[in-house]
């Protein structure tokens, strides 16, 4: 019952919604003036490339795929924990997320 | 069958394994409560790399019959990068000796474990600078070995990660930390990029195999084989984008904007480590995704390098010629020699028989001597401070031959390399490469790049400018660490004996990239190409 | 086949459509009834946080202490290598009980394992795990 349901979903439905997560994660990372949503929105990118890997692992039959996910979930995770140890260590200095607020490179 | 792929592979990765063990060790033993066993983490990462670049070149010796065997890019080119990595790596250990130590929360906590109060392992950060330092050299050596864009993607990740967190560490400024947050939030949305290129490419031809081997027959060079001459545009769009994502990893033209202020904010001896590393890491990778395709490229692939390095070079140039900070100038440099070696990447393997048609061995070559420049232009910049800050303007650099004309004729012999002036080794590098643009018949691009080339001249000769025609107005003290000046003395003495005596090296570059230049084509049956993207 | 399927799927959804317009509904539909019905007053007391409750005395957006955070991130990357023991259980679990295989994979795990621990011990001497 169940997989005669899955096996509706045709590939270009992942790759649709893998995409759509992809730019909205790019869309976001260049629009938005927060740090821990800028980083959210890179999260999200890597979300879309999740869903776009597993489409095509279903499409191929192969495991590959999903065996890369898991190996891009634990990169993100590691990233996760590098940006809050980053931004928390500059909140402390600046107390604002604000990217703008810092401007000690200029050339 | 997987079982022995693994098996396989690992028995090739012992200087790996090595380094990352070092690596682990000097994160605990970082953290011991006796100081004599602290500071020993230099010495420990030293040894690290020395046993690990000792057992892999044992078997080329016969001295331990360790399994030998490449990745997709083959046994020799993966044997050069490792080993270029990990003599490079050993300069820029030395160059970076005392970074931690010079940290104040670091003099802060061992001045009161000195005075017998409990030490505080919090504060200090030794151990992991060491150990991410060895974390960051292993996975640029594992780029060269990769065989999957699995395992292409976590050597790139292990050669990027530990380096945001040495940018933002490794100095107590403000700037150190801003630059480390750019360059960690560029490089995530460089990641995600080549990822969703990595996961396209993946869909378009059913595996993560770059290049066919006994025990893994399908791959995706097979695939390709297997096109005539075809190119799917999921294929294509997959590819264009990785190099885009890999274009932040060798600071080239779409993602070059954190390059300056990253190098800038760094500490000095971890910019060196960024000038090299990743761009080596960076390079490879791109050698490896683009021999899938073959050589010559397809022209719209071509077309997008084509412009990807002429626009590098120019922007990196121009941008460079405006800057006071020799840091930033030497950033903007970095950025320029991308773009040269994109132009090797463009033409390629030729089939010119002659020495200049084999672009592919020209980037090696180059890479290692950029990196050598670079390296100790950086390492001399490194030992100097004005006011307890580091020296980065041309003011406080001016005047440098008269207090410490040793220190300068380094930095001399490193910039006129860079520039790449007979007899030194960049000069054969930039001959090597642009020979290869025109045995290729890519003369534009040539044409562009000797143009960049004489521009480069200006921002370099106003660094030599300061250092020997300047007024000293400002004092410039020497960090007192002799690794550095060591470091910066044997990069500027092996950039000279390249530049005379270079012919070996050149020699060793062409034999590493004999197997890249021919596409393996003796495929087996492949995964039938999806015509459709739909499952049903 | 595919087609049937499909159109067999989509009628399952039916009743969940029905449900979910029947919910949206109810609810807008209640929150405009009130606002055209209902009798509106305003005043300083009726715009306090707690109506007839206690004053507030501050605000009750604190800051967590850093910890906090630290202890987050360090569940966080010891939660996603658990990820990595399930597809090892499983392979392990289907090799046969002789198999030579048997040790070298219980040695891969045990490795991977103290790595964990190398980076637990490092935590600790760090003083993550201290709360005074």
């Amino acid at each position: 019952m169940v997989v005669s349901e899955l096996h509706s979903l045709v590939l270009s439905h992942f790759l649709f919604t893998g995409a759509v997560l992809f730019i909205f994660g790019l869309v976001g990372f260049l629009c938005r003036r927060n740090l821990i949503m800028m980083f959210l929105c890179t999260e999200m990118m890597f979300q879309g490339v999740v869903i776009t890997l597993v489409g095509f692992s279903r499409f191929h039959g192969n495991l590959t795929g999903q065996t890369f996910v898991i190996f891009v979930l634990t990169v993100a995770a590691a990233e996760a924990a590098l940006a809050l140890g980053l931004v928390v260590l500059l909140f402390r200095r600046k107390r604002t997320l604000d990217p703008e607020a810092w401007g000690e490179l200029q050339g | 069958m997987t079982e022995s792929v693994i098996l396989e592979k690992l028995a090739t990765l012992w200087p790996e394994i090595i380094m990352i063990s070092g690596a682990c060790i000097c994160m605990v033993v970082g953290l011991s409560p006796k100081q004599a066993v602290r500071r020993s983490v230099v010495w420990i990462t030293g040894l690290a790399l020395a046993v690990a670049g000792l057992l892999l070149v044992a078997p080329h010796f016969g001295w331990w019959a360790g399994e030998t065997s490449g990745g997709a890019a083959g046994l020799a080119t993966a044997m050069f990068v490792r080993l270029s990595v990990i003599l490079l790596g050993l300069l820029l250990w030395l160059t970076s000796w005392g970074v931690p130590d010079l940290l104040p929360a670091t003099q802060v906590a061992e001045a009161a474990a000195a005075q017998g109060r409990p030490f505080n392992p919090s504060m200090v950060c030794r151990g992991e600078y060491f150990a991410f330092f060895l974390f960051s050299l292993t996975g640029a050596m594992l780029c060269a070995s990769a065989n999957d864009l699995v395992w292409l993607f976590l050597a790139l990740e292990l050669t990027s990660l530990p380096t945001y967190i040495m940018v933002a560490t490794g100095r107590n400024h403000m700037a150190a930390q801003e630059a480390g947050l750019k360059y960690f939030f560029l490089g995530a949305l460089s990641v995600a990029i080549f990822l969703y290129g990595f996961s396209l490419v993946y869909g378009a031809t059913g595996t993560t195999v770059i290049v066919s081997t006994q025990l893994q027959p399908v791959s995706i060079a097979g695939y390709v084989a297997g096109l005539q001459g075809e190119f799917p545009p999921l294929l294509a769009t997959g590819l264009l984008l990785s190099l885009v994502g890999l274009a932040f990893k060798i600071a080239a033209f779409p993602m070059h904007f954190y390059v300056a202020d990253v190098y800038q904010g760094a500490a000095t001896p971890v910019t060196a480590l960024l000038a090299f590393v990743p761009k080596m890491a960076g390079f490879v990778s791109i050698m490896l995704l683009l021999s899938v395709i073959g050589w010559p490229l397809p022209v719209p692939v071509m077309w997008v390098l084509w412009i990807m390095a002429a626009v590098t070079m120019t922007v990196g140039n121009v941008l460079g010629l405006l800057q006071n900070n020799v840091k930033r100038v030497l950033a903007y440099s970095s950025i320029a020699h991308s773009g040269y070696l994109l132009v090797g990447i463009v033409a390629g393997p030729t089939t010119s028989a002659g020495t200049l048609g084999q672009g592919l061995a020209a980037v090696l070559f180059y890479i290692v001597v950029y990196g050598l420049a670079t390296i100790g232009a950086f390492s001399v910049l490194g030992c100097l401070r004005v006011n307890g800050e580091e020296a980065q303007t041309y003011d406080e650099i001016s005047g440098l031959s008269r207090r410490y004309p040793g220190l300068a004729l380094l930095m001399l012999i490193s910039i006129l390399s860079l520039i790449g002036l007979p007899p030194l080794a960049g000069f054969v590098g930039k001959v090597y490469l642009f020979g290869s643009a025109i045995s290729g018949s890519f003369i534009g691009l040539m044409v562009v790049a000797a143009i960049n080339t004489a521009v480069s001249a200006v921002y370099y000769l106003r660094i030599i400018g300061a250092c020997y025609f300047g007024e000293s107005r400002i004092k410039i003290e020497l960090v007192a660490t002799r690794a550095g000046r060591l470091s910066a003395g044997l990069a500027a003495i092996a950039v000279l004996v390249l530049g005379f005596r270079g012919g070996w090296l050149v020699e060793a570059t062409r034999e590493a990239t004999r197997s890249v230049s021919v596409v393996d084509v003796d495929t087996q049956p492949q995964v039938a190409a999806p015509d459709h993207l739909s499952s049903e | 086949m595919a087609n049937l399927s499909t159109i067999d799927s989509i009628s399952h959804y039916g009743p969940i459509v029905v449900l979910l317009v029947m919910a949206i509904l109810f609810g807008v539909g209640n929150v405009i009834l009130t606002t055209v019905l209902g009798p509106r007053s305003q005043g300083p007391v009726k715009g306090m946080a707690y109506e007839s409750g206690m004053n507030p005395f501050s605000s009750a957006r604190r800051r967590f202490h850093v910890r906090f955070y630290v202890v987050a991130m360090t569940f966080l990357l010891f939660d996603v290598e658990i990820v990595f023991l399930y597809p090892w259980a499983v392979v392990f679990g289907s090799l046969a009980d002789e198999s030579a295989l048997r040790p070298l994979f219980l040695g891969r795990v045990l490795f991977f394992l103290l790595t964990s621990v190398v980076a637990f011990t490092y935590a600790w001497r760090k003083g993550v795990f201290r709360y005074d």
